[in-house]
């Protein structure tokens, strides 16, 4: 539903609002520490960032934080200890062997994170994720093309089904030839089969929206495209759902700026509080190659 | 109902029993009373001033241009005097029996060569116990420069002392410091919930169809309720009774037509007006693929009858249906009110008169894809609406020359249907309804309007309103844990049946304003008053969009109850020539709503946990000064003023100013009559920039420089402050395109002259090339000059 809200502001054809970058004074605050970490049941190596905050307009690369203790618990009581060997921030986690991943269906993970005297917790869950069954792709030349955009191409739709159970949630993710669709409006969340909680939408295939959210940009012949479904604990959702508010809360439908809510949480209340967030989701995908011949006709 | 208004009279305050008959006993007295009447079209003056020279004392007309006044026998020189009309001086002689004496006042004809002052009692801002009241004639309206040409009722009173808004294109109009949900608008009595077309860019009353404009911001009389900041009391006209008239105007975004008449010999008339955008019509040609079915447009009908039964006897009609339409083959949007209002005038006898009033008022929006395909294997569908009726009598008893009491009640009745949606996925439909909810509220209220001397007038009153919540319905309580957060319904919650009471509530709202005469031409007003509103929208966005729910008061959800005093100095110069005051007040408010992070207003069953409440203030002080003759009108207003919110949970729990708060607020309206053929007008705004949220910190997650505001402040900013210049000029002509039997004119319009980009926001985000890097933009509405040019013209 809040996609349809986005729409207003388009739907107002007439009218020629404008947006100039202007240079702005803000306060800084304090720094605090931010944690980058998601985890997975892929067999490589899981890390978990630490760095801190910066001025707002402060656009170095952000401070690493080093020397932690970066430890991940799972239900069983299994420690899993993350070090930073590059001493950049990024503190890893290697398995034994390839076959034995960190992440498994069902699994509680909690965070620990000890820097500058401070114990830092967080925890998720992996929750199960529904097959892709296929993609599809059908020929579209839109009327409008934003400048810089193809213009023409194929307009992809992928099917899956949520799973039964009220709340499950999930991010799709895009690749095109390998390279993720990184920026904070692609940012593609399904709560059940459709937008928002509330909209009962529980076991349903994917509801149009969504399937078709997968062309960020019109996909050409010869294109890789790789979907990936992640299931994702309800706390990564509503984090995410914010992460795309505030990235770019504009125009006359603007929410008033509020602070993304983190899950990691200083166990000293009193303490300096964190910012970030500590998730993990499994993951399944679906990779075709765009040929035009295997094209659906537009419906 | 004799009962009911002797119950009423009960509760009169005794001093006004207590009050000694000002003729002695023995002589008599009789009451002269009628109907005041524009001589041009027949239709009804409010607010004309009616002067018994020899008493030194009078009245005014009410808003259906009766007036009533009773003195002992003997005779009188009656004075009916209004701005901008020319004064009818009577003399009558009276005995015992009663005298009717209607009369039609003829429109003052310009004398442009020189300026011609009258001693006329113009004076009734002075005069007048109302205080925080701007009357602004249509007249003024149509002759100020307007956004693409389009006259706009509500961009006008934003030019008005102590009113703001948000920014521009944002529906509504803030009122000393309240939210656009606190104002009552009234189209000829009946509310409308949402007076904007095309989001806020353009109001929904079609000038042409409009008569009279009244906002009143304070000192609000006991006969309205309903909302806590103010009242815009719009009163469409009546239609012309001495003759067939044609309007008709072609704009840069609205076309338009209005036709009015006499009927049944002129005991009646009617009108009957539209407008509609055709920019589509336009585009038609053009739209090729994918745009075929492409719809976007508005449009709205005004039409209102009236017939004059008798003397005793008259009743009208009024209707209003605007809707805004937007989509394509694929997705449909579409938004609009419809307001249906009856109402009564009768003359029990010269000094009781009764209105009786029944609406009928609808807000209703819709949107979805794939509407008009039944079949279609994917398919979303949403509307949600408001529905309300009333029935409202209100009377008005002359009782003295010094006291004129109303009193009365409403019942109204409401329907909500928050969301009610179906969803469907590759065949499978699902229903995401939310449940209706129902209530209705009453009230009871009297006042009495009282002069006391020749130098003190009181006007004061109590209204009692009461609200229930009614089932059925599945009712959750929600428990705070954490203040700021959202809040998780207790399940299983408790299930009302149709028609049980949910909540109850009532409150007593007392309502006082005294004018104290200084001197002939000044005086001090002062005023108190408390309202309470029953319905709530939620709105969580700068400027409130189509789609914000009105919500009705429930267990968790109270009324919002706000405390106002006002006082206030009221001079006029040069014979009325210029009008000035200055207006202080203090306004505190309670239940206000606010909203959690990331909040979910819509199609959420649990909407309730996602609201806050807490209070807020607001104070301010509002200089006016206005000319209202000569060439040269118009009017500088300037207010200073602060609005703030005190919300647990928000802001570290401190005070925080409101999105639409605003220190300066200067605005200067000016109209010249060049000559026969041309005027020119200006307007000028200036004003602080509105408080903004910005990040102090930023963090990076995935790839992402995120913002962070380290203070968890809100509002702890501003943008920069708006102004900007409009001009426009009208050219009137006896013979042009379509016209060759009427006249027409041309007017010809600059808005944001100077070519200013006023921010309406100042927001931050990613860099588009690189979401490490971080920037702020300033967001304006108009990039540009808007220049437009309208052809209006009648016969």
């Amino acid at each position: 539903m809040k996609k349809i809200v986005f729409l207003l502001p388009i739907l107002a054809l007439t009218l020629v609002a404008c947006e100039d970058v202007i240079d702005l004074d803000t306060e800084t605050g304090p720094a605090q520490l931010v944690v980058d970490g998601w985890i997975t049941n892929q067999t490589g190596p899981q890390t978990i960032r630490l760095t801190q905050t910066a001025g707002y307009f402060d656009n170095a690369p952000a401070k690493p934080v080093l020397g932690a203790t970066v430890v991940v618990t799972d239900e069983a009581g299994t420690k899993y200890e993350f070090k930073d060997l590059k001493s950049n921030g990024q503190y890893a986690w290697t398995p034994f062997s390839p076959t034995n991943p960190l992440g498994h269906e069902g699994g509680e993970y909690t965070l620990s994170v000890k820097t500058s005297g401070e114990d830092y917790r967080a925890t998720t869950h992996l929750y199960p994720v529904p097959r892709i069954d296929s993609l599809t792709y059908f020929f579209e030349k839109p009327p409008f093309v934003t400048d810089g955009d193809p213009k023409d191409g194929y307009q992809a739709e992928f099917f899956a089904r949520d799973l039964p159970g009220e709340g499950n949630c999930y991010w799709i993710k895009v690749f095109k030839n390998g390279k993720y669709y990184a920026k904070t409006n692609d940012i593609v969340l399904a709560y059940d089969a459709a937008f928002n909680p509330g909209s009962s939408s529980d076991g349903l295939l994917f509801i149009l929206p969504i399937r078709r959210s997968i062309t960020p940009e019109l996909w050409q012949e010869r294109d890789t495209v790789r979907i990936e479904l992640h299931a994702i604990p309800k706390e990564a959702f509503f984090f995410l759902q914010q992460v795309r508010l505030e990235s770019s809360n504009q125009g006359l439908f603007a929410t008033p700026p509020s602070n993304i809510i983190s899950n990691v949480v200083n166990q000293n209340s009193g303490g300096r509080k964190a910012l970030g967030f500590f998730g993990g989701s499994l993951i399944s995908g679906f990779q075709t190659v765009i040929d035009p011949k295997k094209a659906r006709p537009k419906p | 109902m004799l009962k009911f208004i002797q119950f009423l009279l009960l509760l009169l305050p005794l001093g006004l029993l207590a009050q000694a008959p000002d003729a002695p006993p023995g002589m008599g007295r009789a009451t002269i009373s009628g109907y005041v009447k524009d001589a041009a079209d027949g239709e009804g003056i409010i607010g004309v001033s009616v002067y018994v020279k020899e008493r030194g004392t009078g009245t005014v007309t009410n808003a259906y241009g009766f007036y009533s006044l009773t003195l002992p026998s003997g005779a009188y020189t009656l004075v009916f005097s209004f701005i901008n009309y020319e004064k009818v001086t009577r003399r009558i002689e009276l005995s015992t029996t009663d005298v009717k004496l209607d009369l039609e006042l003829r429109e003052e004809v310009r004398q442009l060569q020189e300026v011609v002052v009258k001693s006329r009692r113009e004076d009734d801002n002075v005069r007048s116990v109302e205080m925080s009241v701007n009357r602004v004639d249509m007249k003024t309206i149509r002759a100020m420069p307007a956004l693409l040409g389009e006259v706009d009722l509500v961009k006008s009173i934003q030019l008005l002392p102590g009113v703001s808004t948000v920014g521009e294109g944002a529906s509504g109009f803030n009122v000393r410091g309240g939210d656009i949900s606190q104002n009552l608008v009234l189209l000829d009595e009946a509310p409308v919930y949402n007076s904007s077309h095309l989001f806020g860019f353009f109001s929904v009353f079609n000038p042409d169809a409009v008569k009279d404009v009244k906002l009143i911001k304070g000192g609000i009389p006991a006969n309205y309720g309903g909302r806590i900041s103010s009242i815009l009391d719009v009163r469409m006209k009546e239609g012309n009774s001495k003759k067939a008239e044609l309007n008709a105007g072609v704009g840069a975004i609205f076309s338009r037509l209005a036709y009015e008449r006499p009927l049944f010999k002129g005991k009646g008339s009617f009108i009957v007006a539209a407008r509609r955008s055709y920019i589509d019509v336009l585009a038609k040609p053009f739209l090729k693929g994918d745009l075929k079915g492409s719809k976007f447009y508005f449009y709205d009908l005004t039409a209102k009858a009236n017939y004059r039964i008798d003397d005793k006897n008259t009743v009208f009609v009024s209707g209003y249906f605007g809707r805004d339409v937007f989509g394509s083959e694929e997705f449909g949007f579409d938004w609009g009110n419809g307001t249906v209002s009856g109402r009564w005038n009768h003359v029990f006898n010269n000094k009781l008169f009764l209105n009786l009033t029944s609406y009928y008022s609808n807000y209703k929006y819709g949107l979805g894809t794939k509407q008009s395909d039944p079949n279609a294997k994917d398919k979303f569908e949403w509307e949600s609406k408001i529905v309300s009726w009333s029935v409202k009598p209100d009377f008005t008893y002359f009782l003295t020359p010094e006291n004129q009491i109303s009193f009365g009640g409403q019942y109204i009745n409401y329907d909500s249907q928050p969301g009610s949606a179906t969803a469907r996925s590759n065949g499978e439909s699902r229903n995401i309804s939310l449940e209706s909810r129902y209530g209705d509220e009453s009230a009871l209220y009297i006042s009495n309007e009282q002069k006391i001397g020749s130098g003190l007038t009181l006007q004061y009153g109590l209204r009692y309103s009461m609200y229930r919540a009614l089932g059925p319905g599945q009712i959750y309580a929600y428990e705070t844990i954490i203040p700021g957060a959202r809040r998780a319904p207790d399940f299983p919650g408790t299930t009302y049946k149709s028609g049980a009471v949910i909540q109850q509530y009532g409150n007593w709202e007392p309502r006082f304003s005294a004018n104290v005469g200084v001197s002939p031409s000044a005086s001090v007003k002062v005023s108190y008053n408390r309202t309470t509103q029953y319905l709530h929208l939620l709105s969580n966005t700068a400027a409130s969009s189509p789609l914000d729910v009105w919500t009705l008061s429930s267990k968790s959800i109270k009324p919002q109850i706000a405390d106002q005093v006002a006082l206030g100095w009221f001079q006029n110069f040069q014979d009325n020539a210029y009008e000035f005051s200055i207006e202080t007040y203090y306004k505190d408010l309670q239940n206000q709503l606010d909203y959690v992070r990331n909040s979910d207003l819509l199609l959420n069953p649990f909407v309730e946990g996602d609201l806050l409440t807490g209070k807020g203030r607001a104070y301010g002080a509002e200089f006016y000064l206005k000319k209202n003759k000569g060439r040269l009108t118009g009017w500088i207003s300037y207010t200073l003023a602060r609005t703030e919110r005190l919300v647990d949970g928000v802001n570290n729990s401190g005070w925080f100013p409101t999105r639409f708060d605003k220190t300066h607020n200067l605005s200067t309206v000016a109209l010249y009559d060049l000559g026969n053929k041309w005027s020119v007008s200006a307007n000028f705004a200036f004003s602080s920039g509105t408080p903004a949220t910005y990040p102090t910190n930023r963090f990076e997650w995935n790839g992402w420089a995120l913002p962070n505001n380290y203070y968890d402040a809100r509002n702890n900013n501003r943008i920069p402050a708006y102004h900007r210049l409009d001009f426009s000029a009208t050219k009137r002509v006896n013979h042009g395109p379509f016209s060759k039997r009427g006249s027409a004119e041309w007017v010809f319009s600059v808005y944001n002259a100077y070519n200013r980009r006023n921010p309406f926001s100042v927001f931050v985000r990613q860099n588009e090339t690189d979401s490490r890097v971080t920037e702020a933009v300033r967001y304006a509405i108009f990039g540009s000059i808007v220049p437009a040019v309208t052809y209006n013209f009648r016969f």
